[in-house]
Parts: C-alpha cells; sequence; structure tokens
C-alpha cells in the first residue's frame, strides 16, 4: 500500500531533493555517464574527438586476451600489490601500536608519519627519483655505492614499492590509530589479570578487535595497489632497461587511450581490469566473516 | 509563507546570477564574432619563452585592423588536453599552434579551418615562399590548413671549459661524425675520474640526435611515400651501428641516461658537447655558464669518399608549427588576416630578430643568429645554405611507431651488439603500424 504524503511532507521531499540535486548531478554527470560511456567505447572502434565511434563488438576484448602485454603489466601490478600492502599494514600497525600509548613528543612523531600524506605525490615522486638516482643521488652518496635503483630490472620494482609504503604509511597509521582507541580497556585489564604478556595480547586481543580495521586498510589497498599509475610514470623514464618489470595496467591503459589515440582498446584495458579488482574484492567480502569480529 | 518566499527568490536569484554569467561569456565571444573592429582574437600557445615576442608582432596587426589579440599560454601537455576537450564542447580559442605530432588528427576531424580560398584570395601570401616539408606536412588531400609559423634546425652546442680542461680541441664545421665521436670518446677517457662524459645520447634522443646520423648517412627513418620503414635501409642499418659502436661508447651509461636528462647533464658541466635543437637555445643562453657554450654545425658524413663536405652530406632534421584556424570560429576573417600577417615576411623576420625562432618563410632567419647577444647561433641558419634539411619523419601514426622505436632501442643501447638485429625489429613492427594505417 502506498502511503499517502502529508502535504508538509511533500514539501520536505520536494526541499530535500532540491537541495542534494546538485551532488546528485554531479554524480550523474562526473561519476555515471563516464562510466556508461567507457564501457561503450571498449566495445568501439573510436574515432578522433568522441566522433565517429564504430561498435565492433568485443574486439576489442579479443585482441587483449592475446596481448602478452596486458598480462604481463596486469602480473607487475599484482606484484606491486603482493610486496607493497603487506609491508604497508606491518609497519602502520606497529606504529600505531607504539603510538598509542602516553609518551613524549607523541603528536610530533604522529606529525612526522602523517606528513607524506599532505604532499602532492608528484612531488614526493620527484623528491625520490633524485634520491634514487644512479649517479649524482643521495642514497648512493651516502651508502657509497653505484646501485642502479631504477634501471636494474630486478630492484627496480622494490624501489617503487619502498616509496609506494613510505607515502601509504601515514594514513593507515591514522586509521590504525582510531581502531585501537575504539578497543575498550577492559579487555587488557582482564587479560593481564589471567597473566597475558604482551605479544600474546596483541595477537589476541587487539588483531581480532582491530578486524574491521585491517579489513577496510587491505580492501581499499588493494584497489589501490592496483591502480598504481603515477610513481612508476613519475620516477622512472622510459628508456629505462628496467621500464618493462615495473609498466603497471593502468599505465598501459594510459598509454593507448591517451598517447597512441585508441581510446576503444584502452577502455577494454581498464575494463578488463576492473572485473578482476571486482572478483577480489567479493572473495574479499566473503572471506570477511571468516576472520573479522565486529563485537 | 515569508521564509518560503524569500527562499524562492534566493533560487532564483541564484538561478539567474548563474545565467548572467553565462551570457556575459557568450556575449563576449559574440562581440569578438561580429568581424567589427572592436573585436577579439583569441590565440593559444604552449611555449611561453615566445610569448613576449609573439605579443609585439601582434600588436603591430592590431594597430593595422583595430582588432585586439588575448594570448593564452599553457603547457606542452594541458595545450592539447585543452584543444581535444575544446573540440568537443566547443569553446576554442580562434587561432592556436599545430604540431606535427597532431596534425594528420585535427585535419581529418575538421576540426580546422579549410584556408585554401583565403590564400587564393590573398596576394600577400604565396605558399612556395615557405620551407616545403611545413607546408606539405599542414595539408592534406590537397587542403591547407595552417600557415607555417616557424622552422627549428639542429645544432653542436659544446662547454669550452671542458674542451680546454682536457686539451681537447673545438669542434669546427669541417668535422665530419667520426671526428664528433673520436673527440667524444677522448674526452670520456680523459674525463673518466671526474664523471664527465663526451657526449649524450638517448633511446628517445631521435630528432635532435641519430635521425640526423641516419640521414647524414645517406639513410632514411621512413620511405617517401610514408608505406614502408627505413630501419632495415643498409645506410640506416650503417648509421645505427655507428651509434652503437662510436657514439655511445663517449656517453653516460644507459642507466645514467635513463636516470638523468642529456640537457641537464649538460648545464651542470658533466658533458663536453650535444647535438640540440634550435628550440632550446634560450635555455642555454640564459644559463649561469652560458659564457662557456659555443655552436656549431652539425658535422657531416663523407658518404661518397671525396674528402669534402657535399651539401647532401650534412644533414639537420627540421620542423615547423603552423597558425591553424578552429573551423567554426566566429570571426575567420579576422583569424586569417592575424596567421596571414604572423606569416608575412615582415613578422616572420622580426620573429628571427626578436629571438622568438627561426623563420617559416625562406630566407627570413638570418636575424636569428644574431639575436642572442655574444652568443653566436648562426650555426642553426648557416647549414640552410651549407647542408640538407631533412624533414622530421612522420606519418598518420608517427606517435605510435617512434614510441615503439625508442622502447625497442632500449635493448641495443644495453647490448650495441644487437643493433642491427634491434633495427630490423623495429622495421618490421614500423610496417605493420604503417600497414594498418
Amino acid at each position: 500500500m502506498k502511503k499517502k504524503m502529508t502535504p508538509r511532507q511533500r514539501t520536505e521531499a520536494i526541499w530535500g531533493l532540491c537541495l542534494i540535486a546538485p551532488t546528485i548531478i554531479g554524480l550523474l554527470i562526473l561519476n555515471y555517464y563516464p562510466i556508461f560511456e567507457t564501457v561503450w567505447q571498449s566495445l568501439c572502434k573510436t574515432g578522433d574527438f568522441g566522433k565517429g565511434n564504430t561498435f565492433i563488438g568485443l574486439t576489442n576484448f579479443i585482441n587483449l586476451f592475446q596481448d602478452k602485454e596486458v598480462f604481463s603489466t596486469l602480473f607487475n601490478s599484482f606484484k606491486y600489490a603482493v610486496l607493497s600492502l603487506p609491508l604497508t599494514i606491518f609497519i602502520s600497525l606497529v606504529l600505531a601500536v607504539l603510538m598509542n600509548r602516553k609518551m613524549h613528543g607523541r603528536t610530533v612523531y604522529r606529525t612526522i608519519y602523517f606528513l607524506p600524506m599532505v604532499c602532492a605525490p608528484a612531488a614526493i615522486a620527484m623528491v625520490w627519483k633524485w634520491m634514487f638516482n644512479q649517479d649524482y643521488g643521495l642514497l648512493n652518496h651516502l651508502i657509497g655505492t653505484k646501485i642502479s635503483w631504477v634501471t636494474d630490472p630486478t630492484i627496480a620494482l622494490i624501489a617503487i614499492v619502498v616509496v609506494g609504503v613510505w607515502s601509504g604509511i601515514g594514513n593507515n597509521m591514522i586509521l590504525f590509530l582510531g581502531g585501537l582507541q575504539d578497543i575498550p580497556k577492559d579487555y587488557y585489564e582482564a587479560a593481564s589479570v589471567d597473566g597475558s604478556t604482551g605479544i600474546h595480547t596483541f595477537f589476541h586481543i587487539t588483531i581480532p578487535l582491530l578486524s574491521p580495521t585491517i579489513f577496510f586498510v587491505v580492501q581499499t589497498g588493494v584497489m589501490g595497489a592496483l591502480n598504481l599509475f603515477d610513481l612508476p610514470y613519475m620516477i622512472m623514464d622510459q628508456s629505462s632497461r628496467a621500464w618493462p618489470s615495473v609498466k603497471t595496467i593502468t599505465y598501459l591503459f594510459y598509454e593507448y587511450a591517451f598517447e597512441r589515440s585508441n581510446r576503444g582498446y584502452g577502455a577494454a584495458i581498464i575494463m578488463f581490469l576492473i572485473a578482476i579488482i571486482s572478483i577480489i574484492t567479493v572473495i574479499l567480502q566473503k572471506s570477511e566473516k571468516k576472520w573479522v569480529h565486529y563485537n | 509563507m515569508k521564509k518560503k518566499l524569500a527562499a524562492l527568490l534566493l533560487a532564483v536569484l541564484m538561478v539567474l546570477t548563474m545565467t548572467a554569467c553565462g551570457d556575459s561569456g557568450n556575449s563576449g565571444e559574440s562581440a569578438g564574432g561580429s568581424g567589427n573592429a572592436s573585436g577579439t582574437i583569441r590565440v593559444a600557445l604552449w611555449d611561453n619563452n615566445q610569448l613576449a615576442g609573439l605579443k609585439e608582432i601582434a600588436d603591430a596587426w592590431t594597430q593595422q585592423s583595430g582588432i585586439q589579440v588575448e594570448f593564452t599560454v599553457m603547457d606542452w601537455g594541458s595545450y592539447w588536453t585543452m584543444l581535444e576537450a575544446g573540440v568537443s564542447g566547443g569553446e576554442m580559442p580562434d587561432v592556436f599552434w599545430m604540431h606535427s605530432n597532431n596534425a594528420d588528427k585535427y585535419m581529418g576531424a575538421g576540426v580546422l579551418l579549410n584556408l585554401n580560398d583565403y590564400i587564393a584570395a590573398d596576394e600577400n601570401t604565396d605558399l612556395s615562399n615557405y620551407f616545403e616539408g611545413i607546408t606539405a606536412l599542414y595539408s592534406q588531400n590537397g587542403n591547407q590548413y595552417a600557415l607555417p609559423k616557424d622552422h627549428d634546425t639542429i645544432a653542436i652546442v659544446y662547454n669550452k671549459a671542458i674542451f680546454d680542461k682536457y686539451g681537447v680541441a673545438y669542434p669546427t664545421d669541417d668535422w665530419t661524425w667520426e671526428d664528433f665521436a673520436a673527440k667524444a670518446q677522448e674526452i670520456s677517457e680523459k674525463g673518466a675520474a671526474d664523471g664527465i662524459y663526451g657526449t649524450y645520447c638517448n633511446t628517445g634522443s631521435n630528432q635532435d640526435t641519430w635521425y640526423n646520423i641516419i640521414y647524414s648517412f645517406g639513410g632514411k627513418v621512413i620511405s617517401d611515400d610514408k608505406k614502408t620503414s627505413g630501419f632495415d635501409d643498409p645506410n640506416t642499418l650503417k648509421a645505427m651501428k655507428f651509434v652503437a659502436d662510436e657514439i655511445l661508447p663517449a656517453c653516460p651509461t644507459p642507466d645514467s641516461m635513463a636516470s638523468t636528462g642529456g640537457d641537464t647533464m649538460f648545464l651542470s658541466g658533466l658533458i663536453g658537447m650535444v647535438s640540440q635543437g634550435s628550440w632550446m637555445v634560450n635555455g642555454y643562453y640564459t644559463a649561469d655558464n652560458a659564457s662557456d657554450y659555443a655552436w656549431v654545425m652539425m658535422p657531416y658524413e663523407d658518404v661518397n669518399g671525396n674528402g669534402q663536405c657535399d651539401k647532401e652530406e650534412r644533414c639537420t632534421i627540421y620542423n615547423g608549427l603552423g597558425w591553424s584556424i578552429y573551423a567554426d570560429t566566429k570571426n575567420p576573417d579576422a583569424a586569417y588576416s592575424l596567421i596571414s600577417y604572423l606569416s608575412s615576411k615582415e613578422a616572420q623576420t622580426k620573429q628571427s630578430e626578436l629571438g622568438v625562432t627561426m623563420a617559416g618563410y625562406i630566407g627570413c632567419s638570418e636575424p636569428f643568429a644574431k639575436a642572442f647577444g655574444d652568443m653566436d647561433v648562426s650555426a642553426f641558419v648557416d647549414i640552410e645554405e651549407q647542408g640538407t634539411l631533412v624533414f622530421r619523419p612522420y606519418s598518420k601514426s608517427t606517435a605510435i611507431w617512434e614510441d615503439d622505436a625508442s622502447l625497442a632501442l632500449v635493448q641495443a643501447w644495453s647490448a650495441p651488439e644487437t643493433m642491427e638485429e634491434v633495427c630490423k625489429q623495429i622495421a618490421a613492427d614500423m610496417n605493420k603500424t604503417l600497414s594498418e594505417e
């Protein structure tokens, strides 16, 4: 049964709609329209300036599955995610636990660790690029070595991971701190009465009760890592022999869509990436029940 | 009730101000488009170094025509994004620069005004006065879409302080590429302890370095009909092997070059000499150690072995921008009048005098050589008489095959003995790209 609204409710509803209209319109134009446009473009051979798109069905996707570069770049993105995510989570969790107690200069430390979040990623990348520089960089100068940080295929990705982890720690640490402060003190008191020591308490009380935050960080972290674009693009030069071992799938998308003006194929690549991220998200959501505890 | 009314009034007011904003924008545009003497022509470009000079030249046109010129400068990346978005959204500058990387795309999409009728009716403009490669670049199916703005060439810049330090004789205009390589290697050997190298040539240094060597050796990058690759041409292979065997040993390691750019290293006093485009002159002229820098012509390659430089043995790649007009501009007559003035002999000469760039009009570039005070840059101009200008190789899909070639060469740079193999592979890939155009 449909309930009839009173005149007052009706006016309220209308005004409510009016007030959120800017946001709705913004979302529709800036988010939803581009999504459908991208889906459509992935099925087209695109013309210049968005004119003259011709429908070619799944051709872009058929080409995509035969394109070795799609898989090698996807593999690079995965490698980055697998290397950077555990490190980021581990370091920021440890830091958060250390910061979550009364100590001198606590706010100073928190600020220091959070500072990278405030800097523009491009600026961070430029500074690291110079620190990594083989001949004139700060790193080699300090250690007294001649390591090709970002031009040696075996270590270039690790160098990128270092920057990614460094700039991701601050944000995750704040999230973990928030989670830690939500854990009631009673649990710790009860544990210490029962004779539990620091490490034991950490694994049996802190980690389980922090699991919702960890889950959130893992989920957003996977998405962020698979979408990695700016760090390799800014830090490395394409004439580096390590480039093929670091090039990510989002860079491949950029290359086709913007440098080679093949929007259709670029759109297909990004649809493929979205599908993969969705699958991972579904798996994570399913696993949620097994290890995430909401008290 | 009163409150509601007030709210409604406010909302109406807001909408009104918004439309008012839109209106004022439109009316400004239509005033510009009405073709009367009070209008404005909007010009977009990407190089801030050229703005002051071009403004001065455009002022002269404003005095004749009474029409204002409004310049907008963006960096290279945002420039093309702005045009791309402008084409879809209809908000475009009236007059803007065109470049060889994108010309085909813009001409093919009907974004640029066809200038044929305007040129035919304009007794002051004769396309044969301009560099052929540039006029050809901006024409498609017999239609002309831009007037030449300038041309650029390549020359060698060297650091006298480094040559003095190691007791190596300065480069001269009589050098062959072998001389160049030998002296560069000598500097690298003597400067090894100081981290100083003879020269710099990276995989992406095509227009300013190895394209020039290919053409001096009699090779080519793409066939004249733009249907096949020249990377497997015997002379091209010879030139690229020369790069691998003689030039690269005098350069920093490939890893170093992938980390630090050539101009950065040169300006830091770490490179003895390097070939550079005329569009870079201002950066060298305003550098801290500018008094140490000097320019000579590109070396030649004695292909026929007669012991002297023949015209076709000394090559420089050249390229040129074009002045183009938006096809749907409100004021095509005034816009054409402006670009025809900017490309006229008078304005082109002034452009050289002011050191903005060399001219697209043949024979107007002489003043450029003297435009930089004590720094003599006549090497860029002299090569017009004493060498051969080769237009930068291009086809519809330049952006794809040029990028592919640079990426493929990374392997040859690390392992120079594989150069021939890599070049043949580049040729095969490039032929495939060309066949799909």
